[in-house]
């Protein structure tokens, strides 16, 4: 298993490296009072949309099949516990890299968008979702 | 100009604003703005203020601080009141109902755990335990007509995960929930099986990784957990 613990969005060696896995709390919970307004988020659509349908959908069953058909049977699971590999203070890279695969396609895209974009701080975080990892790409790009 | 909140305190925070720097290019120095018992820390907002890197990194980074020196709410990024006067005018008119809240937060901090499985390893045991899953894939990989097949794959194995990783969170969330005082569970997304968050007492926050890192241990190779904190309680306000 891997645990990476990281102290906080803004702290850490990466900069703000980890502002990703709390984008959604800092946008989309925290205290709000109804009589004020907010800054628009436009451009910035938090994760709403239903995952149940994108989970659904005949590309997500393709990318699995051809997943299972890439499959080694012969080599088996890996045992389920083996040495401990706790990391700290990691940035959510380590992470990330080992969750690919065939129904991250279109989240990995977000993500992707996000990191490039975080290289610049004159850019919005953006997080799109779209209905495949192809469409997705092509909707971040456009909003470049 | 509008006024742009940042957070409410009691007015017995310590309120060490001097140093912090809020939202905007150049960043706007921070003000508190008092009503009776609650304080509002607030800077000038921006014209033409967005969600930018910078601007939500400045947001979290004044929280941060001031969660550091006493009970704090968190407000939503991009919250903006007219002025000052309506702030303190609002402020006052809820203040029990934030007093409230504070004294309930005191001492608390939030974990935000994502957790997600090593997709492989998954689909080896969703094989493992399905001869028609099995079956399928025998006939899907040796005849690239058999559209039909695969899409029976697809729709077998996109049940399974979806299943298997609906149980898993119920399972981990139940093992994890006494190490808190609350948690809010929300839509886990494509990547992961689990996204939540924990309210955790500040005196219990070791019993409390101590908890998380015995359950990825116990859940072993193949899961991947993320955890973030401490935070404001942005969950949990």
């Amino acid at each position: 298993m891997t645990l990476v613990q990281q102290s906080s969005a803004t702290s850490g060696g990466s900069g703000s490296g980890n502002l990703y896995d709390v984008l959604e709390l800092i946008l989309d919970r925290g205290l709000v009072i109804d009589a004020f307004v907010r800054v628009s988020l436009v451009g910035i659509e938090i994760l709403k949309i239903d995952v149940r349908v994108v989970v659904a959908s005949v590309d997500t069953y393709l990318r699995f099949a051809e997943a299972c058909n890439r499959l080694d049977l012969e080599s088996g699971r890996k045992a389920p516990t083996q040495l401990t590999d706790i990391v700290g203070d990691m940035t959510e890279s380590g992470a990330k890299g080992k969750s690919k695969g065939a129904l991250s396609g279109a989240v990995e895209a977000i993500s992707d968008t996000l990191h490039r974009k975080s290289e610049d701080s004159e850019e919005e975080p953006s997080r799109r979702a779209a209905r495949s990892s192809t469409s997705s790409r092509s909707s971040a790009k456009r909003e470049e | 100009m509008s006024t742009y909140v940042y957070a409410i305190t009691g007015a017995d925070h310590p309120l060490r604003l001097d140093d912090l720097q809020g939202v905007g290019d150049p960043p706007s120095p921070l003000r508190a703005v008092t009503s009776g018992p609650v304080a509002a820390v607030v800077s000038d907002a921006p014209p033409g203020l967005r969600a930018k890197r910078r601007d939500v990194v400045a947001h979290e980074s004044v929280l941060e601080a001031l969660m550091a020196d006493g009970a704090t709410l968190p407000m939503r990024f991009g919250l903006l009141g007219p002025d000052d006067e309506r702030v303190a005018e609002v402020l006052g008119r809820d203040a029990p109902a934030y007093q409230e809240r504070l004294t309930e937060l005191d001492g608390h901090v939030e974990y935000h755990l994502k957790a997600a499985r090593d997709e492989k390893d998954m689909l080896l045991e969703i094989m493992e335990g399905s001869e028609q899953a099995r079956e399928l894939n025998r006939r899907t990989r040796t005849d690239p007509g058999a559209h039909d097949e695969r899409i029976a794959l697809g729709e077998l194995v996109a049940r399974e995960v979806a299943a298997r990783g609906e149980a898993q969170a119920e399972e981990t969330t139940k093992r994890l929930s006494p190490a808190a005082a609350r948690l809010s569970r929300s839509e886990a997304g494509a990547t992961h099986f689990l996204n939540v968050s924990f309210l955790v007492p500040t005196a219990s926050t070791d019993s409390f990784l101590k908890a998380v890192r015995e359950e990825a241990e116990r859940l072993g190779e193949g899961y991947n957990f993320t955890l973030t904190g401490p935070l404001p309680p942005y969950s949990f306000v």
